[in-house]
């Protein structure tokens, strides 16, 4: 009863901040590297060289597809790397995958 | 990344050494009492015990019988190829390229035997990728002398950008004019350069430093409390069954085997430097020789253990990706020192990262603020930029220094938690594609995160461009 009432309570404080924590994603293509920044609570923001990203991620999950979104992820030979920026349509995601791919390619460095 | 593909005719599959199914069947055997433990003794009685043994080892045997007639490798180009299985068939595809490190490892009856078991670490693998057990030595040996000469063939100088990797044993003064290292370069394609390179000596740990440091271990301490538990038990129930004798027996094994298995498998430390990269040999019971090709290393860490510090002892280790040094047990895995005082650690660390003096390392310290979140650690944290490294310093009991090459930045991450926030703190993440070392700039200040990452992301741009 506590348990689902604390539940109950998380899930209305975030869905009022909802709006806030969506916002807080963003990500910026640079001339070396990609930054990726997300977070209101614990802000995070990532820097990925190109020349280190060993594969792109596009996945859409059944409730993305239903919304027409999709999520890009940059994978590089680090497990800590994170580099995820959801919530694209897939046009962009599209967009942004092939643009990695390419400035991957031309500037592979390996590990 | 496009390989040139090479048009000779597929190499025989070559089994495993014919002894293998039956080294690996009294392994099991062995791990299947363990598993029955003395419970299982006192329950069955010793006749039965036996019984079920013996049951265990036929069927393990038969069972390793058929997995080594199901089991080949082969060299395909520039991979290896192990199949395997006899239900599921698995073949696995070794790309030498993404060779991170070979270790030939001859547990004891492997020795007694005349094998060798040979194991491959490969980027992006959570274990061992592919244990060969078991080999005749000689097989073992040439094999190894082939993967690392095809791996150093492969590897270099990935798109041409970077015409000397930085942070790597070959480009060094020392080693530059030996013969050897001209088979670096991708020109040494022919015959491949089998046989002994000449390797230089490093260092070789002095054995006595070694049974002390493993001495002065906090797990010592558990002893006596093993030991005192039974008798405490025997004066209150005044019965002291066989089953408590064995069980005390296996507690104190339990609290003192990290420092005995320490002892064991880093007893007469070896660190050699060749062509094809450091070369480390190891072991009492059972011998290790490790071969790390040039540029494998992803991070070095030093530590000052709090009991070490009287004697001034250090310990170094290196993190190669593919090899798991996650916790203190396993840190033999990437030993690069087992002891020894700062100056050795300085120049070991100085042969794996050229250009890095351990001794002159001065980290700046974090605010005083700061201290609300790290009370005890405040005074210790700080992190450096070198001209080759970042590194960071952490840890109040065991002093830890981690050192990661600007070449070896994978990606770069500020985290800034809550409670930071309101201290106008960040901290800052170095990733590599190791996984034991963690190189963090913790608790900075909010206004010096973006000038630092900015210098690193420039600095490992330098770096993986060669400059």
């Amino acid at each position: 009863m506590l348990a689902a009432g604390f539940a109950a309570v998380v899930t209305l404080v975030r869905a009022a901040l909802l709006p806030r924590i969506i916002s807080s994603w963003g990500y910026a293509e640079r001339a070396e590297d990609l930054l990726v920044r997300h977070g209101r609570l614990v802000r995070r923001l990532s820097i990925v060289p190109y020349g280190r990203m060993q594969f792109v991620d596009v996945t859409a999950g059944p409730l993305e597809r239903a919304f027409g979104l999709a999520t890009v992820q940059l994978h590089t030979a680090a497990a800590a790397s994170d580099a995820r920026v959801p919530g694209l349509p897939p046009k962009e995601a599209a967009r942004l995958r092939d643009r990695l791919a390419a400035l991957g390619e031309a500037r592979a460095e390996g590990l | 990344m496009s390989q040139p593909q090479q048009t000779a005719p597929p190499e025989a599959r070559r089994r495993l050494h014919p002894l293998t199914p039956l080294l690996r069947g009294l392994r099991y055997a062995a791990i299947a009492v363990v598993a029955i433990s003395w419970q299982g003794y006192e329950e069955l009685g010793t006749v039965r015990w036996a019984m079920a043994v013996v049951l265990v080892a036929v069927v393990l045997l038969l069972a390793a019988l058929v997995s080594w007639r199901a089991t080949g490798y082969h060299v395909v180009g520039r991979e290896l190829r192990i199949h395997e299985g006899l239900l599921w068939r698995r073949t696995r595809a070794i790309p030498l390229e993404r060779l991170q490190s070979v270790e030939l490892v001859r547990p004891v009856l492997a020795r007694l035997l005349g094998l060798a078991e040979l194991r491959l670490e490969v980027v992006g693998a959570s274990k061992t990728e592919a244990p060969l057990a078991y080999l005749s030595l000689d097989a073992a040996l040439a094999l190894r002398e082939r993967l690392l000469a095809l791996a150093r063939r492969a590897a270099p100088v990935p798109t041409g950008t970077a015409p000397a990797q930085p942070g790597i044993a070959p480009a060094q003064p020392g080693t530059g004019t030996e013969p050897g290292a001209v088979a670096a370069g991708p020109v040494a394609i022919g015959p491949a350069p089998v046989g002994a390179l000449p390797e230089r000596r490093v260092h070789l740990i002095a054995n006595r430093d070694l049974f002390i440091s493993q001495l002065l271990r906090p797990q010592w301490w558990a002893l006596p409390l093993a030991i005192a538990a039974p008798i405490f038990f025997f004066f209150t129930e005044s019965s002291l069954s066989f089953v408590a004798i064995a069980s005390t027996v296996t507690a104190v094994i339990g609290t003192i085997q990290a420092p005995v298995r320490v002892l064991l498998a880093d007893w007469n430390f070896t660190l050699g430097v060749a062509a094809d990269g450091l070369r480390i040999r190891r072991g009492l019971l059972e011998t290790r020789s490790q071969t790390v090709p040039p540029g494998r290393v992803q991070a070095v860490g030093i530590e000052w253990p709090l009991l070490w510090r009287g004697h001034g002892w250090v310990r170094a280790r290196m993190d190669v990706a593919g090899l798991t040094a996650q916790d203190n047990n396993r840190m033999r895995e990437g030993t690069l020192l087992p002891v020894g005082d700062v100056p050795t650690a300085r120049r070991l660390v100085g042969e794996v990262l050229p250009g890095f003096d351990l001794t002159s390392v001065a980290v700046f310290p974090v605010p005083r603020r700061a201290r609300w979140l790290a009370p005890f650690r405040a005074g210790v944290l700080g992190y450096t930029l070198t001209d080759a490294v970042f590194a960071s310093r952490d840890g109040l009991l065991t002093r830890r220094l981690v050192v990661v090459p600007y070449g070896r930045i994978q990606s770069i991450r500020v985290v800034q938690r809550p409670l930071q926030r309101l201290l106008r703190l960040a901290s800052v993440h170095i990733d590599t594609a190791g996984n034991g070392l963690p190189a963090i700039a913790e608790h900075r200040r909010v206004s010096e995160i973006l000038p630092l990452i900015t210098e690193l992301a420039e600095r490992a741009r330098a770096a993986r461009h060669g400059g």
